[in-house]
């Protein structure tokens, strides 16, 4: 019967048919907290996970569920789960696969809020984790252990944009029964799905490109279905009895989905990160028009590339497209399409001159987020890193000169007229 | 649970709940290529309600090691033989696709002695094409994608699915990716050389009840329509999906099954 529908089809429809009763084209927003049970046998049935349907928001409901089906359908995934936000996907996973005693190899170049939870928060609950370069293949092998239970790294780094090489990375977690997590917000999965590349979970802030307006906060955990569980010694509780329904094993009832069941069991249950169905209506609003953005985003992105580099107010430029980047190689391996649309740059004159630029461009925004539709910028050195040395700065891959651009869809004249002002500005400064 | 079955670990699913043989036993018989996980959504809800419930991996499939059975008669005898080590008597089968050919053959060496029999999206033959059966060898990995997008009705394509963030293709992919690699070869051809169906469907003398599926593209529906005519008094339902029935319509699946377990002695 299949179709084969593509991307730029499934990002459109996947997760939702307009209903017979109402022939509602978009996907309503089921603005409701539960939902009435038709009987006391059908209310158990859902409590005791015997088939699928909806019992509490916070555990699902339609209209998130339709954005959860359309993920897992763009990720090529066995199920996905969506919540309140990126670190909350992040937690929800860490929490389900790791107890206290258990360890964690993760990148050192990763997101702050990444960095933190697994530094400092989870070791408060006897969770450990092990920090190396995520280039580094032989390193991420050599500090895997026997109570390692999960890698994580990002697939296009926050924000020094290193590229994890992920068929080789997951070909050690592989040989090393350990599930390979991937925070894959940077890349979506119009630019790169990493289950074809061997990875096993992906963590998405949705709040990013996915959603793409800067409108919701969200985040989604997709289940690649492809990682054995069955080893109860090592994961006892996804294949052992769990407290949860009298003692189930996620593993064997769930199988390829034993990951999500479980954190619908456990963590939305018992955590109760939820997203609020208005929030996934407007993040899938957006990812019906991801292909068309995210070409676009990398389209202004190569052309800001050429601006920026031949620019002479600008020192140095890191993109993972351009060759001068350690990791192009690899990017260009698993990233055919383009790195995405994060620009690091510097501009010579140092933090003075990157404040100097950040306040005097009028089109672009100044603000802490990336992968809006509209260009996006931030200076480390005079707002989130501005009590820092520089030395302490560079010590976690960053310079007091560098700005953070996530580049918009504007048109690309006016983002360079616009960046054209801001030096400007720092000549003024600099002479 | 896992026992050691014929020398082999060998895995029943049980619905969540623990094997009462002296309460009617449902077992479910999966189909080619498939395990117990084609049933997620039927063996907890029948377990929950106080049937005992088996959905043995067959061997090679799924949790179950061992060799895959090579004929649809040798698959018969395995599950004649489950259930005479497990002592299970009050037994009605429930197949899907493959597991209609074998609750067929394994209702002849039981001479109509189950409780009944239910077919889901079956049918007296399951004839494969010479691609499929190439492929299978070469490429089981492959073969099983092709059959997890054929399997599936329009609901397969768009994830559509009532259960909450679940993929109708990831998952099926992923099962069947959990068996050894040569099961779905074995199965196919089981399959394909099975030709004592007629006979078989017409010697059904327990009760029997068939949901057919409309957009059926490995058991196409004519051919169901077809089968169902040679079994006396059969109860008959066709739903709106395709071959993946149990997956895509498991509520109404679940409904008309209990119903016609209901009108049972
Ligand atoms: C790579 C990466 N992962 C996760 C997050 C956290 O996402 P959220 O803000 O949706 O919690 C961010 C936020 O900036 C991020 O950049």
């Amino acid at each position: 019967m299949s179709e084969n529908y593509k991307f730029d089809t499934l990002s459109l429809h996947a997760g939702h048919i307009p209903d017979k009763e109402t022939g509602s084209r978009a996907v309503p927003i089921y603005q409701t907290t539960s939902y009435v049970f038709n009987s006391t046998e059908e209310a158990a049935s859902l409590y005791n996970m015997e088939v699928g349907g909806h019992l509490y928001t916070r555990i699902s409901n339609p209209t998130v569920a339709a954005l959860e089906q359309r993920l897992a359908s763009l990720e090529g995934g066995a199920s996905a789960l969506a919540c309140s936000s990126g670190m909350a996907a992040m937690h929800l996973v860490v929490s389900a696969i790791c107890s206290s005693g258990d360890h964690i190899v993760a990148s050192s170049k990763m997101y702050g809020a990444n960095i933190n939870l697994l530094q400092h928060t989870m070791p408060r609950f006897g969770v450990n984790t092990d920090f190396v370069n995520p280039n580094d293949p032989e390193a991420i092998k050599s500090a895997i252990k026997p109570n390692t239970k999960l890698v994580f790294g990002e697939v296009i780094g926050n924000p020094g944009l290193d590229i994890m090489d992920v068929p080789k990375i997951a070909k050690i977690c592989n040989s090393k029964n350990v599930p390979l997590v991937l925070d894959a917000t940077f890349n979506t999965p119009y630019l790169m799905q990493p289950f074809k590349h061997g990875a096993n979970i992906i963590v998405h802030s949705l709040t990013k490109w996915l959603g793409g307006h800067g409108i919701a906060i969200g985040g989604a955990i997709v289940n690649g279905g492809n990682f054995d569980w069955g080893d109860k010694d090592k994961f006892p509780t996804i294949s052992g009895p769990h407290f949860a329904l009298g003692g189930i094993s996620f593993w064997e009832e769930f199988g390829p989905s034993a990951l999500i069941a479980k954190i619908r069991a456990e963590g939305m249950y018992n955590f109760g990160p939820s997203l609020s169905p208005t929030n996934a209506f407007h993040l899938m609003q957006g990812i019906e028009t991801l292909p068309l953005r995210m070409k676009k985003h990398i389209e202004n992105t190569h052309s800001i590339l050429d601006f920026l580099v031949n620019h002479e107010m600008v020192e140095w430029v890191k993109h993972p497209d351009l060759e001068t980047h350690p990791d192009h190689e690899v990017a260009k391996r698993i990233l055919p399409k383009g790195s995405g649309s994060i620009v690091a740059f510097g501009i010579k004159g140092g933090r003075e001159a990157g404040k100097a630029f950040i306040e005097s461009v009028q089109l672009a925004s100044h603000l802490a987020n990336v992968g809006d539709a509209k260009t996006l910028l931030i200076h480390p050195g005079s707002t989130t890193h501005s009590h820092l040395s520089s030395e302490a700065m560079k010590e976690g891959g960053l310079t007091d000169d560098m700005i953070r651009l996530s580049v918009g869809l504007e048109d690309i004249n006016d983002i360079t007229k616009d960046f054209e002002r801001g030096f400007k500005a720092v000549k003024k400064l600099n002479k | 649970m896992i026992i050691n079955f014929k020398g082999a670990n060998t895995y029943l699913g049980t619905g969540g709940k623990s094997l009462d043989i002296n309460k009617r036993t449902l077992c479910f018989l999966h189909g080619s290529g498939q395990n117990h996980l084609s049933f997620i959504q039927q063996a907890r809800f029948f377990a929950y309600k106080g049937y005992s419930v088996i959905v043995p991996d067959m061997p090679a499939h799924g949790f179950s090691d061992g060799n895959p059975c090579k004929s649809i008669k040798e698959n018969a005898e395995w599950i004649n033989d489950l259930l005479v080590k497990l002592n299970l008597k009050d037994v009605v089968v429930i197949g899907h696709s493959q597991g209609c050919l074998v609750a067929l053959e394994l209702n002849r060496i039981l001479k109509n002695s189950l409780e009944a029999l239910i077919f889901v999206a079956g049918s007296n033959e399951i004839p494969v094409n010479q691609f499929l059966l190439d492929l299978s060898k070469e490429n089981p990995q492959k073969a099983s994608q092709m059959m997890v997008t054929w399997g599936h009705g329009v609901d397969g394509d768009m994830s559509i699915n009532k259960w909450p963030g679940h993929s109708h293709y990831g998952e099926g992919n992923n099962i069947m990716c959990m068996n050894k690699p040569t099961a779905l070869m074995y199965d196919l051809h089981s399959c394909n050389d099975y030709s004592d169906g007629i006979d078989a469907a017409k010697n059904i003398k327990v009760p029997a009840l068939a949901v057919l599926a409309k957009n059926d593209q490995m058991t196409p529906l004519k051919s169901g329509l077809k089968f169902v005519e040679l079994i006396k008094n059969c109860e008959i339902h066709i739903l709106n999906c395709g071959h993946f029935l149990p997956s895509e319509r498991p509520i109404e699946l679940n409904s008309i099954i209990n119903s016609f377990l209901s009108k049972l002695k």
